[in-house]
């Protein structure tokens, strides 16, 4: 078996249809791949560098400052607005990505189910992220769109102030002057959960309603267990998509640092809060894998177990047939030198 | 499959092709560089045939058409124009990419400075015989050399601070129409008698504002023997003293707390008041003093029927004096433009700076394109109401030909006469032409929010003096050492970095 372990799988020579596909292949991630090149190592590695550096831009050329770790210090005790923006951030995106996400997956499940213009409604939830994007989403914000006018926002903080500490009832009572805007971000979700949901095999559904089971129950049973792994994607998009677009402040405090003429700021300066902020929006991610990640279920758990079981019993049988050939060779020894005998001592002769 | 390979191909090689003209850029500065081997011209200019390339904040339409004038003088020369959206982004851009332009009008200095964008013009500027016939405060404040000796910059876009009154209130409220070269006190006084609410209509409010009237009286208090301000916050060259600040900033907080300023447009005052969230209380009919910048005139109450149609008689008044002097400093705002570092024209570019800015053949072009009000913006603005300049140059022709393009008839010539008498000593707001100003303010000033506590009535401006002079005598400090310093343009004497460092090491115990 080491013997066969050893050996090198034999190479398989592609033909001339393989490869062709093969380089197909490659023709199609090759734009990816450029672009996770252009865009996204090469100006990783270059503001890694450069958020150790006081950079000026002149006319005549870069004039880079080593500074250490001056940048952060700046960053942390002469930029108040920085962290303070920071927490802001991380409340709200705790807060957001699960009302975004039950709200996509409502939406999914109803534009799942027999309706009416089914296309045209899915349009609509879709919509959004077409127009609303940028400058457009920008005006809307600043004349007051995506907030819902009959909601008095003051009275829900008012009554959350009742029981919430005030700084916490603040930030829902945010969500609620953002709420329409908030439901714009649900389209591409919805799109996912939609997929998602169109692949839950009938079948189920149908055991479970001959079985009595009620459409609650088969949303629980069936349903949430089979779309789970979305649900973590869809967190992760809307953390992710939460954390880039224009109306997020942090994004627009890095920019205006990286331009910004001033002496301590610029791409140095701007870099090391883009580092900080990406540091922050990894742990945000972490913490929903480690809260949406898929654990084993009891069938997998079982399957796994069966199969430790079984490499167990190979393993046994192979140790008794090496006992066994050990055996065979020790009874054809004592043979030779005739000295060997059965249990009850008369030998083979 | 063969159609899906050629297809994949050709999106890649699209692709291929896009990136790589995002990558691509321009040689930086002149785009016909002949490596300073020249042939000058008996004027000192290039023969040879060279771009320039100018960015600016104006109008695009009237820069083009005076870039137009310009090549039709110099016809070797080319100029490209760009209308700037934001300074330090588009020029940080356009210096990492090597696209910078020869010449650049820009409204914050301190960007500029820090990053050495513009070069020493000292030499052209003293040996021009039109720059001896500038608004005096250039030369005597030092306005573009930034308290060093090396002219970096020159104003190229002037407007001055204004007061307009209007006088179909004043006649309403049967109150007397003030004098023209009137004082701090004045104001004040007309603003209180104007605020009238007799509870039958729409209240009357004694000011509207665009500029706070505490930026107004820190160059208004300017008195000569007192202390020579030639800046914002008190400063006179060297250092600040906010307690000139503090008078103004307290003034104008008690007069919004006591009901005499009007709403702002879309607040809920405004609707309370007017029953419109939009208003704009510049066209309301109620306020009788505006506090406006002077573009208020030319973009709306200088447009044909606007004054009219919302019932209004305007007319413009010098920002008043403390002390009842006739010829005395306003605050204005000044663009400051320059000559790039990597210009390998300087020469040709200074002229196109000062044709563009304070030259009078540069305003004579101007003129001719403002008075045929045919000619319009993308807009569909006539060019005169587009955010036109005030001549920096005092050459009596330039000056005839501005003041006709404003109200010639009998009740008005008079104001406009003596309202353009009064403006001649011009002090830029600090973001022109004070090192560290805009630090000052990120960094302090507008993070404690000190305008709205005050205005809130929930602190004194007073509170603040002491604290505030030192901060801004530190960024000053700061910013000249680090811009003009040997880590900079290194202008500085041995005993002027002393001095500067010597406020750092102060403010640091």
């Amino acid at each position: 078996m080491s013997k066969e372990k050893k050996q090198k799988k034999p190479k398989i020579k592609l033909g001339r249809l393989e490869k062709r596909e093969a380089r197909v292949g490659y023709l199609f991630v090759a734009p990816w791949i450029i672009g996770v090149l252009l865009f996204l190592l090469i100006p990783l590695g270059q503001s890694f560098y450069y958020m150790w550096f006081n950079i000026r831009i002149t006319p005549l050329g870069t004039n880079f400052n080593y500074v250490g770790t001056q940048n952060f210090t700046q960053i942390w005790l002469e930029n108040p607005e920085f962290p303070q923006q920071l927490v802001t951030y991380i409340w709200q995106t705790v807060v957001e990505v699960p009302i975004i996400t039950v709200f996509a997956l409502i939406i999914a499940m109803m534009l799942n189910s027999k309706i009416k213009a089914k296309g045209f409604f899915r349009l609509i939830f879709f919509l959004p992220v077409i127009i609303v994007s940028g400058p457009v989403m920008n005006m809307l914000v600043s004349q007051g769109a995506s907030s819902i006018p009959a909601l008095n926002t003051q009275s829900v903080i008012a009554a959350l102030d009742t029981f919430l500490p005030y700084s916490v009832a603040e930030s829902i009572g945010e969500l609620f002057s953002n709420m329409i805007m908030i439901l714009w971000y649900s389209g591409v979700q919805i799109l996912i959960f939609l997929s998602a949901l169109q692949k839950v095999d009938p079948a189920l559904y149908e055991a479970a309603k001959i079985d009595g089971g009620s459409g609650w129950e088969c949303f629980w049973k069936i349903t949430l267990p089979t779309i789970k792994p979305m649900i973590l994607l869809n967190a992760v998009y809307t953390v992710i998509f939460l954390s880039s677009n224009e109306q997020n402040e942090l994004i627009n405090m890095i920019v205006s640092a990286m331009f910004s003429g001033t002496k301590e700021k610029g791409y140095g300066y701007a870099s090391a809060m883009a580092w900080m902020y990406s540091v922050v929006i990894t742990l945000i991610v972490l913490l929903f894998f480690l809260l949406l990640g898929s654990k084993k279920d009891v069938y997998d758990r079982m399957v796994k177990k069966r199969i430790r079981e079984q490499k167990k019993e190979a393993r046994l049988v192979k140790r008794i047939e090496r006992r066994g050939r050990r055996n065979v060779k020790k009874i054809e020894r004592a043979r030779k030198k005739r000295n060997y005998r059965t249990y009850d001592g008369s030998g083979d002769d | 499959m063969k159609k899906k390979v050629i297809s994949s191909v050709l999106i890649l090689a699209t692709m291929i092709m896009s990136l790589t003209g995002c990558g691509s850029s321009g040689n930086g500065g002149s785009a016909d560089t002949n490596g300073g081997a020249d042939t000058v011209g008996e004027d000192g200019v290039t023969t040879e045939d060279i771009t320039l390339t100018y960015w600016h904040y104006e109008d695009e339409t009237t820069i083009n058409l005076l870039a137009e004038k310009f090549m039709e003088k110099y016809p070797n020369i080319t100029v490209e124009t760009k209308l700037i959206s934001d300074m330090s982004t588009d020029l940080s851009a356009a210096a990492a990419a090597g696209t910078f332009p020869d010449v650049f009008s820009g409204t914050d200095s301190d960007t500029a400075l820090a990053n050495m964008y513009w070069r020493d013009i000292t030499e052209y500027v003293e040996n021009d015989p039109e720059t001896a016939n500038l608004m005096a405060t250039i030369e005597e404040y030092g306005i573009g050399k930034f308290d060093t000796d090396v002219r970096y910059a020159m104003p190229t876009w002037y407007q001055p601070s204004a007061v307009f009154i209007d006088r179909n209130v004043i006649e309403k409220l049967n109150l007397e129409m003030p004098r023209t070269d009137w004082t701090w006190e004045e104001m004040i006084q007309l603003i209180k008698d104007a605020t009238v609410d007799d509870r039958t209509g729409m209240k009357y409010f004694g000011l509207g504002y665009y500029n706070r009237l505490d930026s107004l009286y820190g160059i208004a208090a300017c008195s000569p023997e007192e202390r020579a301000i030639k800046g914002e916050f008190g400063f006179n060259g060297e250092d600040f003293d906010l307690s000139y600040w503090a008078i103004g900033e307290q003034q104008f907080a008690d007069l919004k707390l006591g009901g005499y300023v009007a709403p702002q447009q879309n607040t809920q005052e405004m609707e309370d008041w007017s029953g419109d969230w939009s208003t704009w209380f510049g066209a309301s009919g109620h306020v009788a003093v505006f506090s406006e910048g002077f573009w208020s005139y030319q973009n709306l109450w200088g447009v044909d029927g606007y004054q009219e149609t919302y019932g209004l008689d305007i007319v413009p008044y010098v920002t008043p004096n403390v002390v009842d002097e006739k010829e005395h400093n306003i605050i204005a705002n000044m663009y400051m433009g320059g000559v790039s570092t990597s210009c390998q024209h300087p020469y040709e570019a200074y002229l196109l700076l000062k044709f563009m800015g304070w030259g009078v053949d540069g305003w004579k072009a101007r003129l001719e394109i403002y008075n045929d009000e045919s000619i319009t913006n993308a807009s569909g603005v006539a060019l005169k109401h587009s955010n036109m300049p005030v001549p920096i140059t005092l050459d009596e022709e330039v000056w005839e030909g501005y003041k006709a393009l404003f109200p010639q008839d009998e009740d008005h010539k008079a104001y406009w006469d003596d309202y353009f008498d009064s403006i001649t000593r011009p002090v830029p707001y600090g973001w022109y032409s004070i090192a560290g100003y805009w630090n000052f303010c990120d960094q302090y000033f507008n993070n404690l929010a000190i305008h709205d506590k005050v205005d809130q009535g929930v602190a004194k401006a007073a509170d603040y003096t002491e604290e505030a002079t030192e901060q801004a005598n530190y960024y000053h400090a700061e910013a000249m050492i680090s811009y003009f310093g040997p880590g900079g343009y290194n202008v500085l004497s041995d005993d002027d970095l002393a001095k500067y460092q010597a406020v750092v090491d102060s403010f640091a115990q």
